[in-house]
């Protein structure tokens, strides 16, 4: 069969598990003491308010008169962070090109009056900056914590699912190891997701339960189409064949495929990543980036994983395998040996 | 091999192109000043908040236990109070399970100054209803909502002997002498019954009622007596409503957005097709041809093409779902046009190489996409409106990914259909032609 690429995999899967583990253990380290977890209004409850406005505002100002009107309402007693942006894509209906997003740190949904307030108050303190409601989203908190349940009960259904077909195709691939492997490569790929949305100080939400879901899915399916062509190759080569060799052909004659295809996703994906950077569309920022690296890291971890792990461990067993034999006929060589000797006696 | 004939190519194309004409374009008509729409394209799609603006409210009973007879009250108010604001293009979803109700609607398309703040609160206020003497609301009030006992439609035979449908109000002691008295003053005239300032019946009256059960009779269906049953119901509520959650996005924000999504989606494919045409010519432009089928597809499954289906609200993720589809639908194409190059360069004839190639990657395309359809299902259970999972844990507070699920599902679908079936029926219908019968064009060797 034509072959493209001539890579030795297998020689090389102790770099490809080094860089993996590395880049896991640095992310690890500055998720721990840099940038810690951040988690959204969606699941922990809480309350974000954000107003579009035009023209200079005076932030100490403006925070101040959100605090007075905070101590003012009666109901109300959480403390707010502010954060300031701004859109780059002006839309016809508003010209205001400016936002500031209030987010209050009490995980009880802020009723609809005690938000009218603060945004009468505003406009009423700065009538030149058209501050208007931009976007508000108000979670209570025994809501968010239902759908965190929801999603997570969601991920572990798909998880065994998704176990279930490995061990229902693997068992005609290359059995129990190879089906483990598989998974060692899906969790591979969802560490990465999840480092993706620590790194970039993303709040986990249901666009991180989707991304998740979305590269398991896709994952899995590179994997699977590497394992058929291992399969494949071993029946037609000869058994004395090294399993190394018929690995490293099956993944150099793979990669054409399993890149191509990564490529036309990655460009869908990169086109979408990219317009809404410059339109500043967040929510789909935390889509697209996490989506785009974990494809990225499915491909890879098919690759440059999966398969060169799947071989460690079968080479290992053989050899455990070998040394039981050996030990097996020591054994029985001394015992023998002794016999004699008793007998002799 | 069986040959298929040189013209299925074109046959096959031009449906495409139809397809994917009228799914982006739409058909309609005019009857005068009237436009009939035929076939619905882009511009019928229903936006989602996201990208329209709009208020999404969860309302929950202020005290936690509340029956499924309640529930349904509750909701025939929310919808009697939407339809008051001019809201109808609302969408609604009941959670019996737990007890809440999701009211979503975009805003108003000439409306320019919407006060989401108050259409909320207006919703959640505490149902206010009355009997009035009379058919105005300046009537004076004979009994309240917490005089009544309870409504229910009743089916049975009336006074002239026919049946029909009614509503049977039932009062409670105190109720039943004040509209002894009401009945009374105004027999032969009417009594008017309202919700907040909103009249939803106006009944005359025939008799003195005193035993406090009297009966709604009219031009009722089921339907219509089940829901004045409930409005009224609703108005003897021993309870409020409370804003459990909210989100509410202005107009502004998201008509950019699905500015951008187009140009997203226009810019991937063209990247896609400049990429196939490259690697791998002849199959690569046949595999962009079946994409725009694709598409087309995926479009008309959103937008309500086929009136069987209805249209569907499509957000942003869902958006970023086509075009993901589209990234993944050429997987089939690929390992197919990988195929046939493996074979090809085994040295075989090219029909053979094509017969041998599209067969035996039907099973790496279908197993591939197993995978996404158990994803997209999951997706479409979890972040869908009222389904299993949410029987155990309540309705989504966001339906955006819903969307996502659903594009990701129909884009697979239409990948058999296009990627796998019609680009094949042109693969072969093509090779037919002598002058596209150089390997070369399907990644092989130049031919000798």
């Amino acid at each position: 069969m034509r072959q493209t690429f001539h890579i030795d995999f297998m020689k090389k899967s102790k770099i490809f598990f080094c860089v993996s583990l590395g880049i896991m253990l640095v992310c690890l380290v500055l998720n721990i003491f840099v940038f810690p977890t951040l988690v959204d209004i969606q699941f922990t409850g809480g309350t974000i308010i954000k107003y579009s406005y035009d023209g200079d505002l005076d932030t100490a100002a403006l925070e101040k008169t959100v605090n007075e009107t905070i101590e003012k309402s009666e109901t109300l007693n959480d403390t707010v962070t502010f954060s300031y942006s701004e859109n780059l894509a002006k839309s016809a209906q508003d010209s205001n090109s400016k936002i500031v997003s209030l987010q209050f740190t009490g995980n009880k949904a802020v009723s609809v009056e005690d938000k009218t307030a603060i945004t009468e108050a505003l406009q009423k303190a700065y009538p030149d900056n058209t501050i208007k409601e931009a976007s508000s989203s108000s979670v209570d908190a025994s809501k968010g914590t239902n759908f965190f349940f929801k999603c997570l009960a969601a991920v572990i259904v798909a998880a065994v699912l998704m176990i279930f077909y490995v061990a229902l195709r693997f068992r005609k691939i290359g059995g129990l190891s190879a089906g483990v492997m598989a998974v060692v490569a899906l969790v591979h790929d969802l560490i990465i997701v999840y480092f993706v949305f620590a790194m970039f100080r993303m709040p986990l939400n249901d666009n991180f339960i989707a991304v998740v879901l979305m590269i398991l899915g896709y994952s899995l399916n590179d994997t699977i189409v590497i394992y058929d062509r291992i399969r494949e190759l071993r029946r037609k080569s000869s058994p004395k064949t090294p399993l190394n060799d018929i690995v490293n052909t099956s993944l150099n004659q793979c990669m054409v495929r399993t890149i191509c295809t990564s490529i036309t996703t990655i460009i869908a994906i990169g086109s979408v990543l990219v317009v809404s950077l410059i339109y500043n569309i967040d929510s789909i920022v935390s889509f697209a980036l996490p989506m785009m690296i974990g494809l990225i890291s499915g491909s890879y971890s098919s690759l440059c994983i999966a398969a060169p792990l799947w071989v460690m461990w079968r080479n290992h067993q053989s050899k455990k395998k070998a040394a039981l034999k050996a030990s097996e006929s020591k054994e029985t060589s001394k015992k023998s040996k002794k016999k004699k000797a008793a007998s002799e006696k | 091999m069986k040959r298929i004939g040189k013209p299925v190519f074109f046959i096959v194309f031009v449906i495409i192109l139809l397809l994917a004409f009228t799914s982006v374009f739409g058909i309609y008509g005019e009857n005068g000043d009237f436009k009939i729409t035929y076939i619905k394209g882009i511009n019928d799609i229903r936006w989602g908040i996201d990208i329209n603006g709009g208020v999404e409210a969860v309302f929950a009973p202020d005290n936690k236990d509340a029956t499924d007879d309640e529930m349904e009250s509750v909701k025939a108010i929310l919808e009697l109070r939407l339809v008051a604001q001019n809201v109808t293009d609302y969408e609604i979803y009941p959670d019996f399970a737990n007890d809440r109700i999701t009211v979503r609607f975009p805003w108003k398309s000439d409306e320019k100054d919407y006060d989401p703040d108050k259409a909320i609160e207006e919703l959640s206020a505490t149902a206010k209803l009355s009997f009035r003497s009379g058919s105005s609301y300046d009537g004076d009030v004979i009994i309240e909502g917490k005089d009544v006992k309870k409504a229910y439609s009743n089916y049975q035979q009336t006074a002239k002997g026919n049946y029909q449908h009614v509503v049977v109000l039932e009062l409670n002691d105190e109720g039943a002498d004040k509209f002894a008295a009401g009945t009374k003053a105004n027999k032969d005239g009417t009594i008017s019954i309202w919700m907040d300032e909103e009249c939803i019946s106006n009944p005359s009256v025939s008799e003195t009622i005193t035993t406090g059960t009297a009966i709604i009779s009219g031009s009722f269906d089921a339907s219509s007596a089940a829901k004045l049953a409930n409005t009224i119901n609703a108005g003897a509520l021993p309870f409020g409503l409370k804003v459990e959650s909210y989100s509410t996005i202005s107009p502004s924000l998201g008509s950019s957005a699905l500015e951008a999504m187009g140009y997203a989606s226009i810019a991937a494919l063209i990247c896609i097709f400049l990429f196939m045409l490259f690697m791998y010519k002849l199959p690569g432009f046949i595999a962009f041809i079946a994409l725009i089928g694709q598409m087309a597809i995926s479009i008309m499954a959103i937008s309500g093409y086929f009136p069987v289906f209805p249209s569907f609200t499509m957000t942003i993720p869902g958006i970023a779902g086509l075009i993901l589809s589209i990234g993944m639908g050429v997987d089939a194409n690929i390992i197919t046009a990988e195929r046939i190059k493996d074979e090809l360069w085994t040295g075989k004839t090219l029909d053979g190489c094509i017969r041998n190639g599209t067969k035996g990657s039907f099973s790496a395309i279908f197993d591939g996409n197993i995978t996404v359809i158990i994803v997209a299902v999951i997706l479409i259970l979890v972040f869908g409106p009222a389904n299993i999972f949410s029987a155990i844990f309540g309705v989504s507070t966001t339906g955006l990914i819903y969307a996502f699920g659903y594009t990701l599902l129909v884009g697979v679908i239409a990948n058999f259909i296009m990627g796998v079936g019609a680009s094949r029926l042109m693969l072969k219908s093509v090779s037919g032609y002598k002058f596209l019968r150089n390997k070369r064009l399907y990644g092989g060797k130049k031919s000798s």
